[in-house]
């Protein structure tokens, strides 16, 4: 009899958890490429839970989604309430230039992150959104409770006293924390293990957002980076659940308050190309200086990361005690006022820049928090301040300033976080409004192809890098060329007889072509590939005049065509000597023949 | 939780461990609900405790806004009304926080702040009144209209029907400004109609009347108020006002007595009062000289020969003082040079058509010499006055 672990008692620390709590990987431990298939050795457990439960799994795998949509979302609620009490507690409720307390606060709440980092919590250092990954690829799904608390409290400090960091990084932790915790206290499949990190992250970046759609569009497009329909039933109730439970606490209304927005004419949409050049641009600025100043602070001696964040909340306070309080903290009420067109084009540049840095130095100093709301934010600024520019001179061409901040945030969204499709979405959900689409479309690829072209590494990559992972990389999977039977496939250089023909004559006909096999076709529109040894043991037992019908096995030909993966051929060659690759309109018409020769050539890169 | 697999035989050892199986499934996801119900109730307190923090923020921040608001500091508002939103998001504090940074002169940021505003309520006529004010200020003639239309048309809270009103004379004064005097006088006609019968608010508009030289209609409102039991003294100033502006100073001449002797007009500025008594003295002067038809006909021979002489005398000391009129006035002076040279009161009686005629020329003397000679004094300014519209002087 099997034995079951209690419900809800702590699980065995995995060697994932010491590595965690290490903070860093070791290079051997990582493994590449998505989605690692269920391995083929099963414990004792696993067969026995597959015989006599085998749907188990599935079903509690939707069932434990909804759990961790309204868990995550609980805890991304009661994270948000702790953001804004320390901010009221620490900077005031209403912080403006020249308070002292904007000085110092960011400071001392570094030091006391570092600490709190140092000492107690390690694996709250980093990107939420690459430690999930990490979990979903190397630790079987595994995120240690004490990182989530960690994550959780350190973040609220952090960006309640100021510090230039978003919340939805850490609440995308936090959400895929909950969902490892509940998954391995259920004893599930190692697979689903895995995808519950995910799953969470999706719940905890839903209710972040209050838009579900780019929370699973953004796992999907940077975690998981394929999706199944299980997989996808399980993100939707997971964000869905989350997103339920944020709204009833905190409302209906979206993050922000969108303004009237129109595309009012359609050469408006020069004007959104140039926003997307200035994004494209902007991006892998921000993404490089991030990448130079990360690993140099990382690489200081062990007591500098103490003082780290502190310097780094000074540098922040400063820039807040001086005139530009606006970039402390997560600043999602100043993206608002932008998207009211509520800044000239000088305050917006000048916001873009300071942010720029202030996020810089608030997350390579190591300080726990997140880039999406600093990116929403520098975005909204940059767009804001081209359309306030365009407007100024160019009034005739331009819509509202708001309207320029909104798509800006999708822009810097697309180029610096390299996830496009997330970053039209999360436009478009958050500002409720369709007829935005087309320019943020534009825009958004502009962005995303110059940054591309100008910063061939994503960010999460870099970081991924710095931290000695070897992750995939979801952006080089999707630009990665898959070879396929087309790239390999032959001319018909084989006989091509009817399954009514005598052996004799298929005999004669394989001589005569020196050919090594022949394809059959049968009456039934099948084919079959018969090698010449096939054909001589048949001959040895049957007539001349019998027909060479006789002389096949039941099995078929599979049925290619010439758009499939190469890999999808590989494993018939075995049995058949060659594959007829078939027309999808018409299979009894061939439009070539593949032999492992071929593919192999293929493979060396000789098609 | 644990799914039966029907078509599995299973040994008696395997469907026990298959119970406990479903047993603990069912204990772990019970557990799963307790421990999701705690955090909820632990989230929910702290949600409340947060969120009655944050309205006293709120309420407090709001009333600091809209102190410095009342107080004219608009700047001071802003900050305040926006940390008022950021506690207590409200429609009204956010209608404050627009009208703050419209008194800021950031016209750009408040325009756009109630264009989002108006998105959510369209027909709002705080909103299109707001909107309305700034398009004026930025000088956008067409839109401020538009948008004071729809204030008008849209809708209100509390008493509607005085909110229109005053919109609808703010309006007025709008295109006052702009010198629509047509749509001006439209809107006022309306305004005019709809009022209550509250004899402040229908001097209010009779005095808009006047500044949109509609002096007639003004004049009716005025006399209606002046009907009154409880007639304001500005119903009289301003129906003897436009009395005397139109020309019709018998009207003229009681409603500003009416006026001087009103119990209030002791409070009256000097300057007013002095204005009071000059148009009175003016219209009693008027009425002293003016031929009446309803005067004996010995009287108004009198009152005609004396027209006569202060007339001549008039443009003769015209021709003298300015010979370059002289050729200007000559069909002037040849239709004197018609009239008998003397004339006694019983022969004009016997002659009414030369009564007109002397009356006539009289008028067209003033107005002619008036352009060559400048304007005159004593009694030729008020014979001027008597060309402008002699039939209206007695006119009750």
């Amino acid at each position: 009899m099997p034995d079951f672990p209690t419900p809800f008692t702590s699980a065995p620390a995995a060697a994932g958890d010491r590595i965690a709590a290490a903070g860093t990987v070791p290079p051997e431990v990582a493994v590449a490429g998505p989605l690692r298939p269920e391995p083929p050795q099963r414990s004792p457990l696993a067969a026995t839970l597959d015989r006599i439960a085998p749907t188990r799994d599935e079903r509690l795998f939707l069932v434990l989604s909804i759990f961790i949509g309204i868990l995550s979302g609980l805890l991304v609620v009661a994270f948000r309430i702790a953001i804004e009490w320390i901010q009221i507690l620490t900077l005031g409720s209403a912080p403006h230039p020249g308070q002292f307390r904007l000085l110092i606060v960011p400071g001392i709440a570094g030091l006391v992150v570092a600490a709190l980092v140092v000492w107690f919590f390690p694996a709250a250092r980093g990107s939420g959104v690459n430690q999930t990954k990490a979990a979903l690829y190397v630790y079987d799904g595994y995120i240690s409770f004490r990182t989530v608390i960690g994550k959780f409290i350190t973040s609220a400090i952090a960006l309640g006293s100021g510090h230039s960091l978003g919340p939805e990084d850490p609440s995308l932790q936090i959400g895929a924390g909950v969902a490892s915790i509940i998954a391995r206290n259920l004893r599930l499949s190692r697979r689903r293990l895995r995808m519950f990190a995910p799953i969470g992250a999706a719940a905890g970046l839903a209710a972040a957002f209050n838009a579900p759609i780019s929370a699973i569009l953004f796992v999907i497009e940077e975690v998981i980076g394929s999706w199944s329909a299980a997989v996808l039933g399980s993100l939707v109730l997971a964000a869905v659940s989350s997103v339920v439970v944020v709204r009833l606490f905190m409302g209906t209304e979206p993050i922000f308050r969108i303004p009237s927005i129109e595309l009012r004419d359609p050469r408006e949409l020069m004007a959104y190309a140039v926003l997307g050049l200035f994004g494209g641009l902007l991006a892998p600025v921000f993404s490089a200086t991030l990448g130079f100043l990360r690993p140099r602070l990382r690489a200081m001696p062990r007591w500098s990361h103490f003082a780290q964040p502190a310097i780094a909340g000074l540098m922040v306070g400063a820039i807040g005690y001086f005139g530009f309080p606006q970039v402390m903290g997560v600043g999602y009420d100043v993206i608002d006022q932008a998207l009211h067109a509520q800044f000239i084009w000088q305050v917006l540049i000048a916001l873009t820049f300071l942010k720029l840095l202030a996020t810089t130095v608030s997350f390579s100093s190591g300080t726990p928090g997140g880039m999406f709301a600093p990116t929403l934010f520098i975005g909204a600024m940059l767009g804001g301040a081209v359309g306030a520019f365009e407007q100024h001179f160019f009034p005739h061409l331009t819509g509202t300033v708001g309207a320029y901040s909104l798509v800006g945030m999708g822009v810097l969204f697309a180029g610096f976080l390299r996830v496009p499709l997330t970053s039209v979405f999360m436009v478009l959900e958050i500002s409720g409004n369709y007829s935005i689409i087309i320019p943020v479309i534009l825009a958004n690829t502009i962005a995303f192809l110059i940054s591309r072209s100008l910063q061939p590494v994503g960010i999460f990559e870099v970081f991924t890098r710095q931290d000695g992972l070897d992750l995939p990389s979801m952006e080089e999977l999707r630009e990665e060329s898959v070879l396929h039977i087309e790239d390999a496939i032959q001319s018909l250089n084989v006989p091509i007889v009817r399954d009514s023909d005598s052996i004799q004559s298929v005999n004669e006909a394989m001589a005569r072509e020196h050919a090594t096999a022949c394809l059959v076709r049968l009456g039934d529109g099948s084919w079959y590939a018969l090698s010449a040894e096939e054909l001589t043991s048949a001959s040895a037992t049957l007539t001349p005049e019998a027909l060479v019908h006789r002389a096949l096995k039941p099995d078929r030909t599979p049925h290619l065509f010439p758009d499939l993966p190469l890999d999808a051929a590989l494993h018939y060659f075995p049995r058949w000597p060659v594959l007829p690759i078939m027309n999808r309109a018409s299979r009894e018409t061939l439009e070539g023949i593949l032999t492992l020769d071929d593919v192999l050539r293929c493979y060396r890169g000789g098609a | 939780m644990a799914t039966l697999n029907a078509g599995t035989v299973l040994t008696p050892e395997e469907r026990l461990a298959r119970r406990r199986l479903i047993l603990r499934d069912a204990a772990s996801l019970l557990t799963l609900f307790l421990i999701t119900v705690v955090i909820f109730l632990l989230t929910l307190l702290l949600y409340r405790s947060f969120e009655n923090h944050r309205q006293t923020l709120g309420l407090r921040w709001k009333a600091r806004g809209e102190a410095a608001l009342q107080a004219g500091n608009p700047v001071q508002a802003i900050d305040a009304l926006r940390s008022a939103l950021a506690y207590t998001p409200d429609r009204q504090t956010e209608i404050e926080l627009a009208m703050a940074l419209a008194q800021a002169g950031k016209t750009v940021e408040a325009t756009a702040y109630f264009n989002t505003l108006l998105e959510s309520a369209p027909g709002d006529g705080v909103i299109n009144l707001q909107l309305a004010r700034l398009a004026a200020k930025k000088g956008d003639e067409p839109l401020a209209i538009h948008r004071y239309q729809a204030a008008l048309d849209g809708t209100w809270e509390g008493n509607g029907y005085d909110r229109r009103r005053e919109v609808r004379l703010e309006l007025v004064n709008y295109l006052l400004s702009r010198k629509e005097y047509n749509s001006a006088r439209t809107q006022l006609l309306i305004a005019a109609s709809n009022a209550p019968d509250d004899p402040q608010i229908k001097d209010q508009i009779a005095a808009t009347m006047e500044k949109a030289q509609d002096p007639t209609d003004a004049l009716s409102l005025y006399r209606a108020v002046s009907a009154r039991r409880d007639a304001p003294l500005a119903a009289f100033e301003g129906a003897g006002r436009t009395a005397f502006n139109l020309g019709l100073y018998r009207v003229a001449n009681a409603y500003l007595s009416r006026a001087l002797s009103h119990p209030g007009a002791a409070a009256l500025p000097p300057a007013e009062r002095a204005a009071d008594q000059y148009m009175v003295d003016t219209a009693s002067h008027i009425l002293l000289l003016y031929p009446d038809l309803n005067l004996p006909a010995r009287s108004r021979a009198e009152r005609i020969l004396y027209i006569r002489k202060v007339a001549r005398d008039r443009l003769s000391a015209c021709t003298t003082s300015n010979p370059a009129a002289a050729p200007k006035l000559s069909a002037i002076v040849s239709r004197w040079d018609q009239i008998p040279s003397v004339l006694t009161v019983p022969q004009l009686e016997q002659q009414p058509d030369l009564e007109n005629s002397i009356l006539q020329l009289a008028w067209d003397t003033e107005t002619g010499t008036v352009q060559y000679c400048g304007p005159p004094s004593g009694d030729d300014a008020l014979l001027l006055r008597i060309a402008q519209n002699p039939g209206a002087v007695e006119q009750e």
